[in-house]
């Protein structure tokens, strides 16, 4: 079979013959290479990345908006280390990262999986599924600070076993993280699925067939046939997920305003805050960089682990 | 002149980098229109910001009355988004794409565009428009006058004459004192299925009263005492289930115009903007058909229920200092003209409670049909001081922003009055300044 | 890929254990069963959306919960394409949407499969730079972008939103974990036969990448279609707004009219769930249906 063979002692098979001298044919990939990013690059480098780069410069500065930035050194992030609202802000996101990844992208599997099957109706679940992510947020906001509610729907159920808080969810100091993180895995789901039920479409059905005559349960099959696959899914869907999280804002801001008091308030709240309510866009920056940085870091480390598996 | 950032750094690259036609000279690219040439008859254009022109007249009704006067001057509205409208003119005047004149929606912002140069001194407009224009000292920093205000709301307490009466409750007949408004909401309360007041989520609702109405109550002493007294008694209200609690307002979304507009409550303290709002609403059916009044919103003690003490923040025009020089002179006659009388009238009569004073605007005022007539809404109207929301400084965003946060966490019982005052007393003296 | 040891092939019957056993429908009743109750649960806040759109104003947000309009007012599904420009809006979005799902598309897949399939010096360090990129705040750097697009002229115009959405990371990152997912002997055996690089992203990766195109064309027109800090900072004259901002126009600064923005909001998911139902058949063929037969 053909997914036997190994992948990357392919891929080093450079294209165009192997008599060339070495550097022409490096020169040659690279051009071909850069021939292919090219038009996208020429927007993302206008309309992303000029401006992320003056963003960089930005953080070292105070910036109003107006006028001139005045340069301060690295006062804006030592003034970060000192501030309260920043150390709340870091630990809400990773309280909220912490539960929202794992739990939006294990449900996301698992709805792509079920729904890649051919059920009778599956077309309907699968459209159904996804209406989350494209139903107005101002309408989720809506109707799921009405299910948390001191009398809502959630808390009912809860009675039923004994265990109704009494309070609104999102009124609530202690109870708002898990209200905004039972939402956001609910609406992203669809999001997540999407991309995993494409993935799903790569993993050839040959190999299921040949391990369903080894005798593979179907857990086996999942783990050695299935998951290999995804594989490069997985890492876009992690990548994408750690980003997301890290970056949540506008859900949180509908559903709690980062309340009560800051019991909800995450770094892009603080972000947003800084910067167009506070006009301190230079401190804004800096805090922007933290969250570049955080995700950089993960990236890389799942990046890296990603290349190591390859091998 | 203009002041941009990327000039230097970014646009270098851009231009090198894919869209080499950077065309516009530098200067010129201010104002794109028309008619440089100014003074005397020569037509001039002013463009001015604007937000919600459908449901918004007040902006073409400036623009129409001062047309109408100086007929070779038109006033021409560049229309905002009105929840995001600060978001959007800070992008425009950063990038220099601001229209000539622009809106100041409150004092909010104020000291953030001064202090970045976005603001002509108009102080030679202010010493025109008369000792009737009490909002005018608000747009004042280091002796000179920046922006001149044509709105000026104020708080007032909104009440429905039909459930007082069914409570067997006799009307209002003066200013009250907080504790009398805590008094009689429960009495409300107890003869009515409404509650007997409402308050809506924002922190305004308490804040702004506190700050103006304390004695020696000071945004910027880091000292929040002041606000301990509000909010025991709300959290006494929200107790008795005489006012909705905080955590339903926000839980539900409620809103203001449905609690009153629906009678399900019986008083509500709100903004000046609503009486025009509770007309419209009344008849267009969206509101129920009962009758209602205004009084001066509930005073901290009684002494100053002859002149009685609300705040609000006064709206204003500014000149954006890109303006071509020629149209500098129409700009600065537009402006006397919005913060005169001859505005302010005009501006009555659609309801709007302008920046300038006096019987004769009162009279205008309530000539609007639908307008209640009582004594108590034209003294509510006419008598008051009112003192800013938003204190002139670059701190107070920063400020307020520490106060919403204590402000949910008080009334959701996250933290007692005492804590959740000390909590914001410490985050000022850390994270501000 | 590390699964050798399972691709041994001989012949056999393809249903599944669980297939096999008799209690299979009873298994099938109560997944089907579930799976109603989990899209019931997933659709309330669109039901909820359907009947605000039927509400008056100051009935759409109430205590407790009115879930049966009264009266109903079928007036605002009328109201709202005769009192605002519905009609224009819907044109404006509709016109970003498909340019830059399409462009999106294409420079996207084009890049990826610089990525992906080239090897060249700097190319990860380039490639964590794009991915790095989407995470920061928008709102961080909003006012130097603008800056740069006034200056070239683009603010306030349509063209300002094509730039600024068709070049995303996103669709590039997308766009090379699907390419990586596509076995490397299929293009191998391409350039075998002289098929230049060019053609064998043409020939034989979009062919190949269908699913994942069309997730990618899905949820960048969802994400265009649904933008609205974007519009709201570049689209400032009434004739190019699109259908958010022009929703948000029904908030004014003391009032909203939330029937009016519900009515709206569901006439806006509408189109959006039709594309999906109907261009949901692309995710679920791929590969393992075309690419690999025989």
């Amino acid at each position: 079979m053909t997914m036997a063979t190994d992948a990357p002692a392919v891929r080093e098979v450079q294209p165009g013959g192997s008599r060339k001298p070495r550097n022409a044919m490096r020169r040659r990939n690279t051009l071909i290479g850069w021939s292919f990013i090219l038009p996208n690059f020429l927007g993302f480098g206008l309309v992303t990345l000029i401006p992320v780069v003056f963003l960089f410069y930005m953080a070292f500065t105070e910036w109003s908006a107006f006028g001139d930035p005045e340069f301060l050194g690295f006062d804006n992030f030592t003034r970060l280390i000192g501030d309260g609202s920043f150390q709340t802000s870091l630990g809400n996101t990773l309280y909220y990262s912490v539960f929202h990844i794992p739990l939006t992208l294990v449900a996301a599997l698992s709805l792509a999986m079920l729904l890649n099957t051919k059920l009778r109706g599956v077309a309907f679940f699968r459209t159904a599924a996804f209406f989350p992510y494209i139903t107005a947020v101002v309408a989720i906001a809506a109707v799921w600070s009405q299910l948390f509610s001191a009398d809502g729907v959630i808390n009912q159920i809860l009675g039923v076993v004994g265990l109704d808080p009494g309070v609104g969810w999102t009124a609530d100091s202690t109870l708002a993280m898990p209200a905004v993180i039972l939402v956001s895995v609910w609406r992203d789901t669809g999001f997540f699925m999407l991309l995993y039920l494409a993935g799903l479409q790569t993993v050839p059905r040959t190999l299921y067939e040949a391990a369903r005559v080894d005798g593979a349960s179907a857990w086996q099959r999942f783990w050695n046939v299935t998951w290999p696959c995804l594989r490069p899914t997985t890492f876009f869907v992690t990548v994408m997920l750690t980003i997301q999280s890290l970056k949540v804002f506008d859900l949180v801001f509908l559903l709690t305003a980062g309340g009560p008091g800051q019991s909800t308030f995450v770094l892009a709240q603080f972000i947003y805050q800084k910067g167009i309510v506070e006009f301190e866009y230079g401190y804004a920056s800096a805090g922007a960089i933290v969250l570049f940085s955080m995700s950089l870091v993960v990236t890389i480390v799942q990046f890296l682990v990603n290349k190591r598996i390859e091998r | 002149m203009k002041h941009h950032v990327m000039r230097s750094a970014g646009v270098a690259i851009a231009a090198a980098l894919t869209l080499a036609a950077c065309s516009s000279d530098d200067g010129s690219s201010s104002t794109p229109d028309d008619t440089g040439s100014g003074s005397g008859d020569e037509p001039v254009t002013l463009t001015m910001s604007a937000w919600s022109l459908d449901s918004t007249p007040e902006f073409q009704l400036l623009a129409d009355e001062f047309n109408a006067i100086n007929p070779n001057v038109t006033v021409e509205l560049q229309e905002y988004d009105a929840a995001e409208y600060d978001t959007q003119i800070t992008a425009d005047l950063s990038a220099g794409a601001a229209p000539d004149l622009y809106i100041l929606k409150n004092l909010k912002y104020f000291a953030t565009f001064q202090d970045g140069e976005q603001l002509v001194d108009v102080s030679d407009v202010a010493d025109g428009v008369g000792e009737g224009n009490g909002a005018l000292d608000f747009y004042e920093v280091d002796g000179a006058t920046w922006a001149v205000p044509y709105r000026q709301d104020t708080w007032f307490t909104y009440y429905n004459k039909s459930l007082f009466d069914e409570a067997g409750i006799a009307h209002p007949e003066g200013a009250i004192t907080w504790d009398e408004y805590a008094d009689l909401a429960n009495q409300l309360n107890d003869g009515l299925d409404a509650t007997g007041s409402y308050q809506h989520s924002w922190q305004s609702t308490l804040q702004g009263f506190a700050l103006a109405q304390t004695p020696g109550a000071d945004l910027f002493s880091g000292d929040f005492s002041f606000l301990a007294p509000y909010y025991d008694r709300v959290l006494a209200m929200q107790e008795s289930g005489a006012q909705t609690d905080f955590a339903t307002v926000q839980t539900n979304q409620l809103t203001y115009q449905a609690q009153f507009g629906t009678q399900e409550a019986a008083m509500m303290n709100m903004g000046s903007w609503y009486v025009a709002t509770l007309i419209a609403q009344q008849e267009s059916g969206e509101a129920e058909d009962f009758e209602w009044g205004f009084m001066p919103a509930p005073q901290y003690d009684d002494s100053t229920l002859e002149t009685p003490v609300s705040f609000g923040d006064p709206t204003a025009v500014g000149i954006n200092p890109q303006i071509d020089e020629a149209k500098m002179d129409a700009a600065k006659e537009f402006l006397a003209f919005v913060g005169s009388e001859d505005a302010a009238s005009a501006l009555a009569q659609i309801g709007i409670k302008p920046a300038f004073a006096s019987d004769a605007v009162t009279e205008a005022y309530f000539s609007v049909a639908g307008l209640p007539q009582d004594e108590l809404s034209q003294f509510a109207f006419g008598t008051h001081e009112t003192l800013p929301e938003n204190p002139v400084s670059l701190d107070t965003a920063a400020i307020q922003n520490i106060l919403n946060d204590a402000h949910s966490a008080i009334l959701t019982d996250s933290v007692s009055v005492e804590d959740g005052i000390a909590e914001a007393q410490e985050r000022v003296a850390n994270e501000v300044g | 890929m590390t699964t050798s040891s399972l691709t041994s092939s001989s012949p056999s019957g393809s249903r599944t254990s669980l297939e096999r056993s008799p209690l299979y429908p009873l298994y099938r009743v109560i997944g089907y069963m579930a799976l109603i109750i989990a899209a019931a649960a997933v659709m309330l806040p669109f039901a909820w959306m359907i009947i605000s759109s039927l509400k008056m104003n100051n009935q759409v947000f109430t205590v407790p919960v009115q879930w049966i309009p009264d009266p109903v007012q079928w007036s605002n599904y009328i109201e709202i394409w005769q009192k605002s420009d519905m009609f224009l809006w819907t044109r404006n979005t509709l016109f970003l949407s498909v340019v830059i799902t399409f462009l999106q598309c294409l420079t996207g897949s084009f890049a990826a499969y610089g990525f992906s399939k080239m090897r060249f010096p700097g190319r990860d360090t380039l490639f964590l730079m794009y991915v790095a990129t989407i995470a920061v705040p928008w709102q961080a750097y909003m006012v130097p972008q603008f800056q740069i697009f006034t200056e070239i002229g683009l603010n306030n115009t349509l063209w300002a939103m094509i730039a600024l959405q068709a070049f995303g990371a996103f669709g590039v990152f997308l766009m090379r974990q699907y390419f990586e997912s596509i076995p490397p002997e299929l293009s191998e055996a391409a350039r075998v036969d002289g098929l230049n690089e060019y053609g064998i992203y043409r020939r034989i990766m979009l062919p190949l990448a269908i699913p994942g195109i069309a997730s990618l064309a899905l949820l960048t027109f969802v994400n265009t279609w649904n933008d609205f800090l974007g519009p709201l900072i570049y689209l400032r004259d009434r004739d190019i707004w699109t259908i958010q901002i022009g929703l948000n126009s029904f908030i004014d600064q003391y009032n909203a009219e939330h029937a009016l923005i519900m009515t709206g909001s569901v006439l806006s998911v509408l189109p959006i769930a039709l594309i999906f139902g109907f261009a949901q058949r692309y995710f679920v063929e791929g590969v393992a249906t075309t690419g690999l037969k025989g």
